[in-house]
């Protein structure tokens, strides 16, 4: 049986290669054109020389006419800003690479010289000097990650055992995670990151290194789950979840997913929080980074990436007693007497800002604390400036 | 440059470490299509063995009086006019084998591997280093076929260079270009290997164009 | 005639397919296939060059080269008109048409030498076609390498996930892969008697 089969094989492979080899290869291979001579044509050869001249002359000149008709101007200033910049032509300003930006922000008045996010202020300011534009201040922005359902913290639908990486692990029905707007954890955006400035933690999160993340977007666009987005550093701040699942829902699949009960929505001091399609969002444009949600949600589904919140501190020989600062004080650290100098308790100072943002008389400081654990120290610190 | 010219460096170079079928991977078009047999691979080698000296010998010669601003058209024409030497020639002395890959005789013309080595090594080097260097990559590239054609004829016809070795034809579908594919793809993949693990090289790896 | 015409059209596009049977322009086929949109954009602009550069060199090798019974500097002058033309639209784009060329342009100077784009007017030399059959080879041979060079990159695409052996990662499995792909278009063979 094994020998008819492979006979039958052989028929049809030779049949093939007959086809091949009788009616496509004459075809393939073109030969000659040339017929042979008796002696050399020295008139073929005069011909050729001025044939061959002839066409030279021709191209030449139509090169030469095209080149001077078509002729593109380029800016010397347009090298100059290219060489300023890192080439790294990751496209967060918008244009396609750094040539792209350099070209647009020398010819067109309109376009800001700060855009370059890798570049940051330094090279905001070379191009500022260069095409005679004026630097404005550059707000910095981050990646920031929309979950905080790592592996021991959210449910899974199934085993995958596929390709380790977030764009395949998508295929198969939406991904494992049981929540379908979490992070899958394969390290899809750790790969698109350019700049090494992300890193997977034991949880199968990404961590973004704010010093080395430059918000050029290859992550954003990298993540098939669309769960990190761009923002900016200064709003620390973030509501670390995008499930748009019911409430009891995301609880039974992820134990730090935002579950839209409001809580945050009533503790926010400037109505910057609303919940909006059972998830809640902070506004950053009224954001004052108070962090007061963070302590209220049930779920700790909020994250203040702050390493160490300020503290505030209150400068007695600036201090009127105005007691303003005592009503605004969401924690009531604040204590003093009217028209005497009001300090602050440092254990319970949380760092919003409200008070310092209150002060006619600007007297208080948000101070960064260098040893955040140390609260004791800094509160002795005030005591003593006031025991004066 | 230093003076000292080293010779052996240069040819081991083109046969072995810049080998510009395996390693290089430029000019890959004749490789796969003439070599389905040893004796098409062995004088298509010899081609452009051929080619690649006279054309180091002729830029090396003149490097001195082409104008750095039309270098590569006059490297063009001068590789233009050698195929086209070797395409008469061949035509009058190998009609038969002519007939089965005119079309790729000629295209030896657009080879990366001939005006990258002329612009890289010919039109900076002397004449006699400019030749070896020549001769060396065309000795890299004839060994690179004739070792295809081998694998190809062998596989796929049982015989070499026409005369018949094995009794039948084991693979017949090496002849055809799926053949010329395969063989080429396994022959870069097994040198890779080769390369890793004896010579501690890094063939392979992710992309080599 | 237009039957004629038709058959080479097929012919050169599905049949005898320059990359598949005919091996040609393999280095520009394995260089651009990497992501689908640098095949789709090297597939529009080395049609639009295939076209212009065969009509060109048409009329050159009939009313030039037969009457001066110049047939054996075929070689020569056909990579010059190539050389020149590519030379005179990249200016020509650069000025007229600049977002065409910052997408494009960069495909124009890997062209030259790219067999297939000599091949073409050497065929239609040696076959002394006439200028429609010499059209019909150039848009069918254009069409062929498009069809090959968005099947491979789709391809290429899915291939970086998986799992291939080191020494075979890059080219070795693209060759492979391009083996597989010939094999099916050896199917084609027998859908014109020739």
């Amino acid at each position: 049986m094994y020998e008819e089969l492979s006979n039958v094989l052989i028929q049809i492979l030779s049949q093939a290669l007959s086809i091949f080899t009788h009616k496509l290869i004459p075809l393939v291979g073109v030969g000659g054109s040339v017929e042979t001579l008796e002696k050399v044509p020295w008139e073929y050869v005069v011909f050729g020389l001025v044939v061959l001249a002839a066409l030279g002359v021709v191209f030449g000149v139509a090169l030469a006419i095209v080149a001077a008709r078509f002729v593109v101007k380029t800016d010397p200033k347009v090298d100059l800003v290219r060489d300023v910049l890192p080439g790294a032509n990751c496209g967060a300003c918008g244009f396609a690479g750094c040539m792209g930006y350099a070209e647009n922000v020398v010819a067109n008045p309109e376009v800001a010289v700060n855009l370059c996010a890798p570049g940051k202020a330094a090279v905001a300011e070379k191009i500022a000097e260069i095409t005679g534009k004026k630097a404005e201040k550059v707000d910095p922005k981050i990646a920031r990650v929309f979950c905080q359902g790592g592996a021991s913290l959210s449910q899974r639908k199934f085993i995958y055992t596929g390709v380790q990486d977030c764009a395949a692990a998508v295929l198969a029905a939406g991904g494992d995670k049981s929540c379908e707007y979490g992070c899958l954890g394969y390290a899809t955006c750790m790969r698109a990151c350019p700049f090494d400035a992300i890193t997977m933690s034991a949880d199968n999160l990404p961590i973004i290194n704010a010093d080395k993340c430059t918000a050029c977007g290859k992550c954003v666009s990298a993540c098939p789950k669309q769960v990190i987005e761009l923002a900016l550093m200064s709003k620390a701040v973030v509501i670390s979840c995008h499930s748009r699942d019911k409430g009891g829902d995301t609880k039974k699949k992820c134990q730090v997913g935002c579950i839209a009960c409001g809580i945050c929505v009533r503790t926010c001091p400037v109505d910057a929080i609303k919940v909006e399609n059972n998830i809640a969002r902070i506004d950053h444009a009224k954001c004052i980074v108070c962090g007061l949600c963070v302590k209220k949600c049930p779920t700790s589904a909020i994250h203040d990436y702050h390493t160490a919140r300020p503290k505030a501190i209150i400068d007695p020989a600036k201090c009127a007693g105005i007691d303003a600062c005592a009503k605004v004080c969401p924690m009531n650290a604040i204590s003093g007497e009217l028209g005497t100098a009001h300090r602050v308790d440092q254990s319970k100072c949380i760092g919003c800002g409200m008070c310092a943002a209150r002060c006619p008389k600007k007297a208080i400081d948000m101070v960064e604390s260098v040893n955040a654990g140390s609260s004791h120290a800094a509160s002795e610190k005030v005591g003593e400036t006031v025991g004066v | 440059m230093s003076n000292e010219v080293n010779y052996g460096s240069i040819i081991k170079n083109g046969i072995f470490g810049e080998n510009p079928v395996f390693r290089l991977a430029l000019s890959l078009c004749p490789a796969v299509a003439v070599t389905s047999g040893v004796k098409n691979g062995f004088l298509m080698g010899v081609a452009v063995f051929f080619v690649m000296i006279m054309v180091n010998a002729t830029v090396s010669l003149l490097r001195k009086f082409i104008n750095p601003k039309v270098r590569i058209p006059s490297y063009m024409f001068i590789i233009a006019t050698w195929v086209t030497v070797t395409d008469l020639v061949m035509a009058a002395y190998a009609r038969d084998v002519y007939k089965q890959m005119g079309l790729y005789i000629m295209l030896i013309v657009a080879f990366a591997i001939v005006l990258s080595r002329a612009e890289m090594f010919a039109s900076k080097n002397k004449l006699l280093p400019a030749i070896v260097d020549g001769a060396a990559m065309g000795m890299g590239f004839l060994l690179a076929l004739v070792l295809l054609g081998i694998f190809r004829e062998l596989l796929g016809k049982g015989s070499l260079w026409g005369y018949q070795i094995l009794g039948s034809k084991p693979l017949l579908i090496m002849i055809l270009p799926t053949g010329g594919f395969f063989a080429m793809g396994l022959m870069m993949g097994w040198l890779n290997w080769i390369d890793r693990k004896f010579f501690g090289g890094t063939g392979g790896g992710g992309g080599a164009h | 005639m237009w039957e004629h015409v038709l058959t080479i059209f097929i012919a050169s596009a599905l049949i005898n397919n320059f990359v598949f049977s005919r091996y040609l322009g393999l280095c520009i086929f394995f260089g651009v296939t990497k992501k689908m949109e640098t095949s789709i954009g090297m597939s529009f602009t080395f049609t639009a060059v295939m076209l212009i550069g065969a009509a060109l060199n048409w009329v050159i090798y009939e009313y030039v080269m037969i009457p001066f019974h110049l047939g054996f500097l075929k070689i020569v002058i056909f990579i010059g008109v190539v050389a020149a033309f590519v030379q005179a639209a990249d200016t020509i784009m650069k000025k007229v048409t600049p977002a065409l060329y910052y997408k494009l342009g960069i495909y124009l100077a890997l062209i030259v030498t790219n067999c297939i784009i000599l091949a073409v007017p050497l065929i239609n030399a040696e076959e002394h076609y006439s200028l429609f059959e010499s059209m019909a080879l150039a848009l069918g041979s254009g069409l062929g390498f498009s069809l090959a060079l968005i099947i491979m990159a789709s391809i290429r695409e899915k291939l970086e996930l998986a799992d291939v052996p080191k020494s075979f990662q890059g080219l070795p499995i693209s060759f492979v892969l391009t083996g597989l792909i010939a094999l099916a278009f050896l199917g084609f063979s027998g859908m014109i008697t020739l």
